[in-house]
């Protein structure tokens, strides 16, 4: 599905989001040891969301090209796995927790680059979000690798 | 991708806000329906000349004691305001989409060019003070101050429900005025559910009031001796002819906004992919239905092969763009907000074939995401070889209809832009800067746009186009408007 509205290009996002912060509500419960940093991670995802909502909705006019904000936004090239199998140990749901992070920075960027010329400060924001998730990334590299 | 929830799941009949109250009215009742579903969403009424001459009243009573009350005061209402439109964005934007149709996107951008007009009344402080001189003459001052002037009328379109009766509204509150509006009887929800706020925010009763109707509505508060001035966005005959005319009989101060032919000048050095994606929402935005649509692209040169290339990419955009309800958030362009406006726009593709011009993309021919009654959609529609002086070409259509003429230079373009009776909002595309400046110190038109599509002033600086798109003296929006909205007393003093 090709997404071209800054409205489902926000709202793609926030599922994404939603779906990865579900996962490390359960990356929590599965392993306590780990817990505050993945429950955190989850906060963190709403707040991401959060901050891309603000930004959209204060920029957004009857001036902006809002519906065509993006060419050629295939959603389907930023699929998730969300799914913790029972028997998976921290290294191995660490390593799919980064795959999704991976596919969410490649998204953030690619929105950010489809969208700069007509949505103002709304890439800007994709693209903060996807430094921090770098970020993130590194931090779970380090977890994994104890 | 989601379908939005419709905040509007219960047909009532609307009341109107007179005095602070809730009023039935006694008018005749008819249907407001989603243009996109065709159900009727609400029921709203054509008030009599009684119950305008009520509302009129009302605010006369009311503006006494409104006036004196402290500019801090009426700003810190607006203050109230502004929160309540911020916790309620996206209800004012799924109401418009379904009364009006424009997508989510276009919606919520409607919500926030309104919010940014209360942003700005609230700083009425600083914004309506006046000013003075020491010693004119030995010991003599003088003074001069804005102050308000009574009631005024506001009567709102049907193709932006929400925003446009903001581009006045706070601005005439804040200088101490009161309103009677009159929202477009299409579209009465966004200002109904405006009213609510306003009532919530804390507006005493008679300052803020709304009258639903029709041409009786609009009669009465042309005709009332008590109210001062007009506010208007609509066509241009009733524009000039009915509304400005009759304001000059009448006394009263006028703005009246009217139609517009755009026309966007493209030139070969312009930035393509960008031009491209400015002409979509310019073109299509809001099905066309908007004062500042781009509805003429003036290809600017020569060179045939840039002109078929360029053509080509934009009907290869425009032909995928998605046609269907708004709250469908992948859909980028909507319904026509009713059957007649859809017939006056298959009449105007009738008339282009009859003139001669070539139908590139034909808007009759297309396809409605959803399975959704096609009553009063329409494609996107493109013409090329389109003359300038043609009806297709000259006159407002008032829909997605796109109409592609050729220009040897820019000094063409400029000329056959302003030869065109209108002057809303003209823009070009280019890289050049030198080109840029000739065309905006060359262009005649109230707003022009350079690498912008839509050519939209942001709510601190005055709206208003030129020639048959506005008739009067002072615009909505920013200082104008608080010029609009004051009348100027001056004071000389001397003490003995």
């Amino acid at each position: 599905m090709t997404l071209h509205t800054a409205s489902e290009g926000i709202s793609f996002a926030r599922e994404m989001e939603e779906a990865t912060a579900g996962y490390y509500e359960e990356l929590a419960k599965r392993f306590p040891a780990h817990a505050e940093t993945f429950n955190a991670y989850a906060k963190a995802n709403h707040k991401f969301v959060a901050n891309v909502q603000r930004t959209y909705y204060g920029v957004i006019t009857d001036g902006i090209e809002g519906c065509y904000a993006f060419r050629t936004l295939e959603a389907d090239d930023y699929l998730l796995d969300v799914e913790l199998g029972g028997d998976v140990d921290l290294a191995g749901a660490v390593a799919k927790a980064i795959k999704n992070e991976e596919t969410l920075v490649a998204y953030y960027k690619e929105a950010a680059e489809q969208s700069k010329g007509v949505m103002h400060d709304v890439p800007h924001a994709f693209l903060m979000v996807a430094k921090k998730k770098v970020a993130r990334i590194d931090e779970l590299k380090a977890l994994a690798a104890g | 991708m989601a379908v939005l929830d419709e905040p509007i799941k219960e047909v009532k009949v609307l009341k109107n806000y007179i005095d602070g109250e809730w009023v039935e009215s006694k008018g005749e009742i008819v249907d407001v329906v989603n243009p996109a579903t065709m159900k009727t969403i609400s029921k709203v009424p054509i008030s009599t000349k009684e119950e305008i001459d009520t509302a009129v009243q009302a605010a006369q009573e009311a503006y006494h004691d409104w006036r004196r009350t402290t500019p801090l005061a009426r700003s810190r209402l607006l203050f109230n305001l502004k929160a309540l439109l911020e916790e309620n964005f996206e209800k004012a934007s799924r109401i418009q989409t379904q009364e009006h149709g424009k997508c989510i996107d276009e919606s919520r951008g409607e919500s926030r060019r309104g919010i940014e007009n209360v942003e700005v009344a609230c700083g009425i402080p600083t914004l309506m003070q006046g000013y003075i001189s020491e010693d004119v003459a030995r010991g003599i001052d003088e003074w001069c101050m804005p102050t308000p002037l009574g009631v005024f009328g506001v009567i709102g379109p049907f193709n932006f429900p929400w925003m446009i009766p903001l581009w006045s509204i706070p601005y005439a509150v804040a200088t101490g005025n009161t309103v009677v509006l009159k929202p477009s009887s299409e579209v009465p929800n966004s200002q109904t559910f405006l009213c609510e706020l306003a009532e919530e925010a804390g507006f005493p009763p008679g300052v803020w009031n709304m009258v639903h109707g029709g041409r009786t509505v609009v009669n009465g508060m042309l005709d009332h001796p008590d109210i001062q001035g007009i506010t208007f966005v609509g066509s241009t005959p009733v524009g000039r002819d009915v509304i400005y005319k009759r304001c000059g009989e009448t006394g009263k101060r006028v703005i009246a906004q009217c139609g517009a032919k755009n026309f966007m000048t493209i030139m070969p050095d312009c930035d393509v992919e960008n031009t491209v994606s400015g002409m979509m929402t310019s073109f299509f935005g809001n099905a066309g239905q908007r004062c500042l649509a781009a509805a003429n692209a003036v290809i600017v040169g020569d060179d045939d092969k840039f002109y078929e290339d360029f053509v080509a990419r934009v009907v290869d955009k425009v032909k995928n763009i998605k046609v269907g309800y708004g709250l469908d958030e992948s859909i980028q362009m909507g319904p026509l907000r009713d059957e007649a406006k859809k017939q006056n726009v298959l009449k105007y593709i009738d008339i282009g074939l009859e003139e001669g011009a070539e139908l590139v993309l034909d808007g009759r021919d297309f396809t409605v995401q959803g399975g959704l009654p096609e009553n009063c959609f329409v494609g996107p529609t493109i013409f090329s070889n389109v003359r300038p002086e043609s009806r297709v070409g000259s006159e407002e259509i008032f829909g997605p209809v796109m109409s592609i003429m050729r220009a040897k230079d820019l000094d063409e373009a400029i000329r056959i832009t302003n030869e065109n009776p209108f002057g809303n909002g003209h823009s070009i595309f280019t890289q050049s800067g030198a080109s840029a400046r000739y065309f905006q110190y060359n262009v005649v038109s109230g707003n022009v746009g350079i690498n912008i599509g839509i050519t939209a002033a942001m709510a601190f600086f005055p709206f208003g186009g030129l020639k048959d798109s506005f008739f009067g003296t002072l615009h909505t929006q920013g200082k104008d408007a608080i010029r609009f909205f004051t009348d100027t007393k001056v004071v000389i003093q001397r003490w003995f």
